[in-house]
């Protein structure tokens, strides 16, 4: 029965779908548009994550600059304490001379290399803390360390860090700001598509209520409707995005390279399924709402 | 005025000091106490806006009473749930003045309606169908649309449709009032066999020639009120008033 009633629900609503072809039309296509409109702000919203990922991973890193007349058993008593500590991910013990052949080996020194002599550096530990916000407590950790150089203690640049973290937070709330703003419309078109089915069918409707179909009877060929129509517009906006995605990439990276994008082809899946549920989900819940009034027995 | 007819068997309808305001404060309903036994046949007649019409809304519970009790088959319908009212609706067959059949099925698909909501299996559907067609005598034309029927037809559809699910009451409002007297006469032929069958009719209408040749029981409304009730009754209660005389 449950098999039969879907049958008839489905049927129901492909030929409603058919039948207002013109409105069913407009209300994909305006969907679609909605969709492409998420879909580009999902795909901005990764990029921008790939992106405040490889600074993460930079600025998460912090270097404590040890003062040459320590003691080296408390260096590394220092460093046993930071690898144990659970905010930490990996500490790197990298003495003077270590330091200035990396100094030496990067090309942008090379004036520099030929200036210094003797060994100016700091024997530094390089650690790698696993989350940015925590940096902060770490360094003020190195600080209060006794073998820590005075003059010149962390690399750390709080106000940087704290600046990323804003802009991270600002950029996820406006992307879902934008998603509930688009949600919504797309809610309210379905809604008023589903209506005016409803009143194409309001006769029919009134003869179900009487011969005694349930309200989900009633109700279910358009919520149907919905769903499909959520879902040829999640699948046209999925196809346009896919299309568009790696050229407009690759032409930002030619016009933009200092911002380090990607092409991210892994993220079409999520995209996908993003965007047919977002599609079936937003048809299902207009066509509800829109349908309500009509079907209360 | 309470006039209740001494029934043996016992009553499937029962209205106990029932009450209808609408929210515009139009007084519909006073005061009405009614049974119905199983397999009755009764007319409710009255002037226009005399409140046939709510009672039958009561009846198929399109609208609750705002004061008193309106039992079926022993079930206060006034307390029903919501979702458990298409059940109720599905053991009534309901027949209108407008026949409220869909344009753009056909005479088949008009009466398979009522039984593809209950969810039946084709081929009941298909036995069915062709049974309720044969009743109303409209075997072969299960092709055609409403709109080249004639009215009559259209209501035999309607009665059909109401038939098809075998229900134990049929609710009929004017179902005549758009049809001419002869065709009047062959649906109320129809009613008359399905009541005979053992379903109860309870039907509304204005068609005085019909009430006063079948001397069934009638029930006058007027302002509200239960103003007769007669087992074998005319559509007037004034014998003066020029009669159709059964034969």
């Amino acid at each position: 029965m449950m098999l039969r009633n879907l049958k008839f629900a489905f049927n129901s609503a492909w030929q409603s779908f058919w039948r207002n072809l013109a409105v069913s039309l407009a209300a994909v296509l305006s969907i679609t548009l909605i969709l492409i409109l998420a879909g580009i702000n999902l795909l901005v919203g990764h990029a921008f994550s790939q992106v405040l990922d490889s600074f993460r991973q930079r600025v998460s890193e912090i270097s404590i600059n040890v003062a040459d007349d320590t003691p080296l058993q408390q260096v590394y008593d220092f460093q046993q304490r930071l690898a144990g500590d659970p905010r930490v991910a990996g500490v790197k013990f990298v003495t003077k001379d270590e330091a200035l052949a990396q100094f030496k080996s990067d090309p942008q020194n090379g004036v520099l290399t030929q200036q210094i002599e003797g060994n100016p550096l700091d024997a530094k530990l390089d650690v790698q803390v696993k989350s940015l916000t925590d940096v902060a407590a770490i360094d003020s950790l190195a600080r209060n360390w006794a073998g820590v150089d005075p003059t010149d203690p962390t690399n750390y640049q709080g106000d940087f860090i704290n600046r990323m973290l804003q802009l991270s937070q600002w950029l996820s709330l406006a992307g879902v700001g934008l998603l509930v703003v688009l949600s919504v419309a797309s809610v309210v078109i379905v809604m008023n598509t589903i209506r005016t089915a409803v009143y194409h069918r309001r006769k029919e409707i009134e003869v179900m209520k009487l011969v005694g179909a349930t309200e989900w009877f009633v109700r279910g060929p358009f919520v149907l409707e919905g769903v499909i129509t959520g879902i040829l517009a999640a699948s046209i906006a999925l196809a346009l995005l896919v299309v568009a995605y790696e050229p407009v990439v690759s032409r930002f990276k030619s016009d933009v390279g200092f911002i380090p994008l990607s092409y991210d082809p892994a993220f079409i899946s999520s995209l996908a399924s993003d965007l047919l549920l977002a599609g079936a989900l937003l048809g299902a819940v207009g066509s509800y709402i829109g349908v309500r009034r009509f079907v209360r027995i | 005025m309470v006039l209740t007819p001494d029934f043996a068997t016992r009553p499937v309808i029962s209205f106990q000091h029932v009450f209808k305001t609408y929210p515009t404060g139009t007084e519909a309903l006073r005061d009405i106490n009614l049974e119905v036994p199983e397999g009755d046949f009764l007319f409710l007649v009255g002037p226009s806006g005399a409140g046939k019409s709510t009672l039958v809304r009561l009846l198929i519970r399109e609208e609750k009473p705002t004061r008193g009790k309106i039992f079926v088959d022993g079930v206060e319908l006034g307390r029903m749930k919501r979702r458990k009212l298409p059940y109720y609706r599905r053991r009534v067959g309901l027949v209108f003045q407008d026949f409220k059949l869909l344009p753009n099925l056909t005479i088949y698909e008009n009466v398979a309606f009522a039984l593809r909501v209950l969810g039946e299996p084709d081929h009941k559907v298909q036995a069915r169908v062709a049974e309720a067609l044969d009743t109303v005598s409209l075997s072969g034309k299960e092709n055609t649309y409403p709109a080249n029927l004639s009215g009559g037809e259209q209501q035999r559809v309607a009665i059909a449709r109401a038939l098809v699910h075998a229900p134990r009451f049929i609710i009929a409002d004017e179902p005549t009032g758009n049809l001419d007297p002869a065709t009047g006469w062959e649906i109320m032929q129809l009613f008359l066999r399905i009541n005979a069958r053992g379903a109860t009719v309870v039907m509304a209408t204005h068609n005085r020639e019909i009430v006063d040749l079948l001397r069934r029981r009638v029930i006058a409304i007027d302002a509200g009120q239960i103003a007769r009730d007669e087992r074998s009754g005319r559509y007037h209660d004034d014998v003066e008033k020029p009669q159709v005389r059964v034969q």
